[in-house]
């Protein structure tokens, strides 16, 4: 690495890791299902932007391009499981909270 | 052309779910037997010229960069005779036509997802078949709908896509340190260079995601919850090889042909692994579900392979190669046998169960093979890979980690004999009178995975020459 893309990357460094400490703030204090799926949404944005800053600095555009796209095809089928599995919840207590699911002990 | 063992799977699911033709329906449940039969036949000759990659026409079309070693084939087998279980057992549990034709579908893409896995040289494409068989293993767990299946596919869903993202993140640092996703660049680049702390970061991120994705303490929580709320057919799936070829041969896989051994990475290794080791047996003696005391015993014996894998010589893998063989062996042997003791008492609890030896003579025997090759007594399988792990540590000098493994034996010994005379032993209590052995496709996979335990362990010096020598060699020292 250079010292000029040492630059460029601690310049988006910050915004990486505040992406990943508000994702991961929202998974483990958040109640609600959905929003520990959004928690992790916000989560793989801050991979995504990492992915992108590895691909600019180092001259692998297109190689970033391509593994980016299909983290976010794997992402939204990932979404749809998940989504289809907080409904089962939902179905079977009209209720988002997570405090419902905690009658398996670990 | 190794690559169809990843276009075999997906090709027979396009065109089993062509719609508008009813008939192809019933014929999933044999597609998958066909090919996962063909895989663990195939893998049994690891010379035939089916397994040269440049032979490989489709892979190198498609530039896939698959490579095949002899950890892979061994993996490549047990894939194959588990999904081959799996689907037997299937059939007996589910009744439902169209229910048996998605699970058999799911069973389709796990089979593709976990070949590429074990296939790949690409540290990208090794993350897409890892979320492909994931997120078909989320929906096999929560396929019942019942809420503690729903509960148990969410609590693996959020820790699996954490874990996901420290891959990933470790994914990009890599990519900003070597600039390239291919496996043997990153090793070239790791021997070459000084260890610069974002490599350090990214080996520490990675690892750790696959201690999440493997259920090894200290980030075990989902195991026992996953594993004991899906249901039977899914369990054997998950607990004989998912979370094995997902976590831990992917851990071996990026820890031979890329980041390669350090003492720090080996010394997390081996604690992690022995910790693993102590607590999940410790854990299983006080359980009186029959399917939550195996997952924390999957526990424990998982931690056995790490413990080999973080020694680091070529014996003590190739020893770690074999126990996660035998594990996926006689672990899907007493998920089998659990599964036909819950379909014939609609039961978990092993404290209602007295004395189903009598009437189950196969699942009672077949399930002594398994606990005592899990417990390590010769001449059973279980006994040489205990064997070469220990003798590997010790040779290496880890005296205190090697007398700590052979103790946890005998926990291990305690728990399952314990389950042994509680479920098989004793007398038959009065209401449960009118159980009778299970048919024939319960039976008949407990016999195949019996005979497998047995086999290889009194045929040992053939296994050691064909499997588990090649992989000391490849590694070396």
């Amino acid at each position: 690495m250079t010292p000029q893309s040492l630059d460029v990357f601690c310049f988006f460094c910050p915004f990486v890791l505040v992406l990943f400490i508000i994702g991961l703030y929202c998974v483990i204090v958040t109640t609600n299902l959905i929003r520990a799926l959004i928690g992790i949404e916000i989560l793989i944005k801050a991979v995504t932007l990492l992915l992108i800053v590895a691909g600019y600095i180092t001259g692998h555009v297109a190689l970033a391009q391509s593994l980016v796209i299909t983290l976010v095809v794997i992402e939204v089928v990932f979404m749809v499981v998940a989504v289809g599995v907080v409904l089962g919840a939902y179905q079977h207590y009209n209720s988002l909270d997570a405090g419902n699911l905690r009658k398996l002990k670990g | 052309m190794i690559s169809l063992l990843i276009f075999m799977p997906f090709l027979a699911l396009l065109i089993l779910n062509i719609p508008f033709k009813d008939i192809t329906k019933k014929d999933a449940f044999w597609a998958v037997l066909a090919l996962s039969a063909l895989q663990a036949g195939i893998s049994l000759f690891p010379n035939a010229s089916f397994w040269d990659s440049a032979s490989d026409v489709i892979g190198n079309f498609f530039k896939l960069n698959l490579a095949i070693d002899s950890l892979s084939i061994v993996l490549l087998f047990c894939i194959g005779t588990v999904t081959f279980i799996t689907a037997l057992v299937a059939k007996h549990f589910i009744t439902d036509q169209k229910r048996l034709f998605n699970f058999t579908s799911l069973l389709l893409v796990i089979l593709a997802g976990m070949n590429g896995i074990v296939m790949t040289r690409d540290i990208f494409s090794l993350y897409v078949f890892i979320e492909i068989a994931a997120i078909a293993s989320f929906i096999l767990i929560a396929m019942n709908k019942d809420i503690d299946a729903i509960e148990g596919a969410f609590k693996y869903l959020i820790l699996s896509a954490i874990a996901t993202t420290m891959m990933l993140s470790s994914i990009a640092l890599i990519l900003l340190m070597v600039g390239d996703t291919d496996l043997s660049v990153i090793s070239y680049a790791m021997k070459t260079s000084e260890r610069a702390p974002i490599i350090m970061a990214a080996i520490g991120l990675f690892i750790c995601g696959l201690f999440i994705k493997g259920g090894l303490v200290p980030f075990h929580g989902w195991l026992p919850d996953a594993y004991s709320s899906a249901s039977a057919p899914a369990s054997v799936l998950l607990a004989g090889i998912v979370t094995k070829t997902v976590g831990i041969y992917t851990l071996m896989r990026i820890m031979i042909s890329a980041f390669g051994f350090d003492n720090t990475v080996k010394t997390i290794l081996m604690l992690v692994g022995t910790v693993s080791i102590v607590f999940g047996a410790l854990a299983a003696i006080g359980q009186a579900d029959f399917k939550r005391m195996l997952a924390y015993s999957s526990i424990s014996q998982v931690g056995y392979i790490v413990l080999g894998l973080g020694c680091g010589t070529g014996l003590a893998i190739a020893g770690a190669a074999f126990h996660l063989f035998n594990h996926a062996m006689f672990k899907s042997l007493l998920f089998v046998n659990s599964a036909s003791v819950e379909l014939e008492t609609k039961t978990r609890d092993m404290n209602k169960m007295t004395g189903f030896g009598q009437k189950m003579p196969v699942a009672a025997f077949t399930s002594a093979v398994a606990t005592l090759s899990a417990s390590g007594i010769p001449p059973l399988a279980g006994f040489w890979s205990k064997l070469i792990i220990v003798m590997a540590l010790w040779a290496a000098g880890h005296y205190a980690y090697a007398a700590i493994a052979v103790l946890a034996s005998v926990i291990t010994l305690a728990y399952f004999l314990s389950m042994q005379r509680r479920v098989f032993f004793g007398k038959l209590s009065g209401e449960l009178k009118d159980i009778r052995e299970t048919a024939g496709g319960l039976v008949l996979s407990a016999s195949i995975l019996a005979a497998i335990t047995i086999g290889a362990g009194v045929f040992f010096p053939f296994m050691l020459n064909v499997f588990i020598l090649p992989i000391a060699n490849m590694i070396g020292r």
